[in-house]
């Protein structure tokens, strides 16, 4: 096994940070060097550190740090351009994106592409986006990126292409097929939705609210029984 | 260090408190136990009295001896405003250095989604019922301006909103991932009297 070794000014984002011990934190980044990776920040949470402003969700950054098995040490932070601060359900729908990088990504797994998604994700939402195209793009491209990527231009199991006036069942890790017998799986969405969210350019209401249907049932089949905590955050919906 | 290991306890207990390492509480058994054993009983006496008799007040939830504290009793407050804040802590910050005569609400913590953290944990439920009283004429929200003080203070603001209770927030002259508690008090007034309309 090789030792520590160091990672410098590396493009980052901070997904969330606990208390350490006094006065540190052990803040979670999505970094481009290695993904997912804990950081021991030392005494980042004492009032005059530089660090406590700047280990925040939502603020590019370039970070230093030594590299070990388990958690890192934090060596260095700063500004990588300006802070993109999400306010109102904007910073709802960010804390969501964090909490599936959390639960999606292991530590150590490295996916450079996605960090770029999520940095385009976060400026959509602060640039004030529609929310819900920016969350399903971002989910698609997550979803790939962790090997499992949708089956969004042809029937699954064969080559036939998908018709935006046809309607199909979407079956998980097989993709969309058109009528045949009831499946208990999957969920219903027609060929339209599945074409816009190839191209990522979903607007009517229906491709939305299809698309939402589909991603969180995808999402579900991934996670598990835990239920996202960030979905309390989004009261007014799940009111509706 | 005598070979004591009752002392030993003594000094892993101290070590509770906060900002008190080995050293520091290492020191302080020492002094105790060779200069100041009276102030010692006394420490200790108030301490098991204090974790016995004081609880969290059950209209706005700060740390008071009765059912009711102190604030929550005084009639000459405002019941037409009603400040919610994190930590009680915040509460004495702001009670002293902003000029506020309204009432309290105090969360003891903050929503934080990704550690399990919900509105069932910060009364909520008790504050809703609150605004339910119809009393509140202008809910003032002063939780941190870290990413889950900003979160706590939009859901609530949600909540007020629903129930017709006019919001507004505390100026954020307090620093990004600052907390109330650190702020001194002539920014501390500034952010109170500057405070906007939420929503
Ligand atoms: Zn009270």
């Amino acid at each position: 096994m090789s030792s520590a070794h160091r990672v410098d000014l590396n493009p980052c984002f901070v997904l969330h940070q606990r208390p350490w011990r006094e006065s540190s934190l052990i803040v979670e980044v999505f970094s481009a060097h290695s993904g997912r990776l804990g950081l021991v920040a030392r005494g980042a949470r004492r009032p005059a550190s530089p660090l406590r402003g700047l280990l925040q969700p939502f603020v590019p950054l370039l970070v230093s740090w030594l590299d070990r098995a388990e958690l890192g040490t934090l060596s260095g932070a700063e500004p990588d351009g300006p802070v993109l601060p999400l306010t109102g359900k904007a910073l709802a729908g960010g804390l969501y994106l964090n909490e599936l990088l959390m639960r999606l990504t292991h530590r150590h797994d490295p996916h450079p592409e996605l960090l770029e998604d999520y940095r385009r994700a976060i400026l959509g939402l602060h640039g004030g986006e529609g929310m819900e195209p920016v969350l399903r793009v971002f989910e698609k491209r997550l979803l790939s990126a962790i090997g499992y990527g949708l089956l969004l231009d042809r029937e699954g199991g064969s080559d036939r292409p998908l018709r935006a006036d046809r309607s199909y069942r979407y079956l998980p890790e097989f993709g969309p097929v058109e009528g045949g017998e009831v499946e208990a799986a999957g969920v219903d969405v027609s060929g339209a939705t599945l074409l816009a969210l190839a191209e990522e350019r979903l607007e009517s209401p229906e491709e939305l609210s299809e698309a939402k249907r589909l991603m969180r049932y995808l999402l579900e089949g991934l996670l598990g029984p835990r239920p996202l905590g960030t979905r309390m955050l989004f009261r007014t919906q799940s009111r509706r | 260090m005598p070979d004591s290991p009752l002392i030993n306890r003594l000094v892993g207990a101290l070590r509770c408190l906060p900002g008190v390492g080995p050293k520091s509480a290492q020191r302080m058994a020492l002094h105790v136990l060779e200069r100041d054993r009276e102030g010692g009983r006394r420490l200790g006496e108030t301490l098991v009295e204090a974790v016995q008799r004081i609880a969290n007040c059950e209209r706005c939830r700060d740390l008071s001896e009765h059912p009711l504290c102190s604030r929550c009793a005084d009639r000459s407050r405002d019941p037409g405003q009603l400040c919610v804040v994190e930590t009680p802590g915040d509460v004495l910050a702001i009670d002293r250095g902003a000029g506020y005569r309204g009432y309290f609400f105090v969360l003891l913590g903050r929503l934080s989604p990704l550690d399990g953290i919900g509105p069932e944990h910060l009364g909520l439920d008790t504050l809703e019922a609150r605004l339910r009283e119809n009393e509140v004429r202008e809910l003032i929200l002063a939780t941190g301006s870290t990413v889950e003080g900003q979160a706590t203070a939009h859901y609530i603001a949600e909540m007020a909103e629903e129930l017709d209770v006019r919001v507004t927030r505390i100026a954020q002259g307090v620093p990004l991932g600052g907390e109330l508690e650190f702020v001194d008090t002539p920014t501390l007034a500034h952010a109170f009297s500057g405070r906007r309309e939420l929503g």
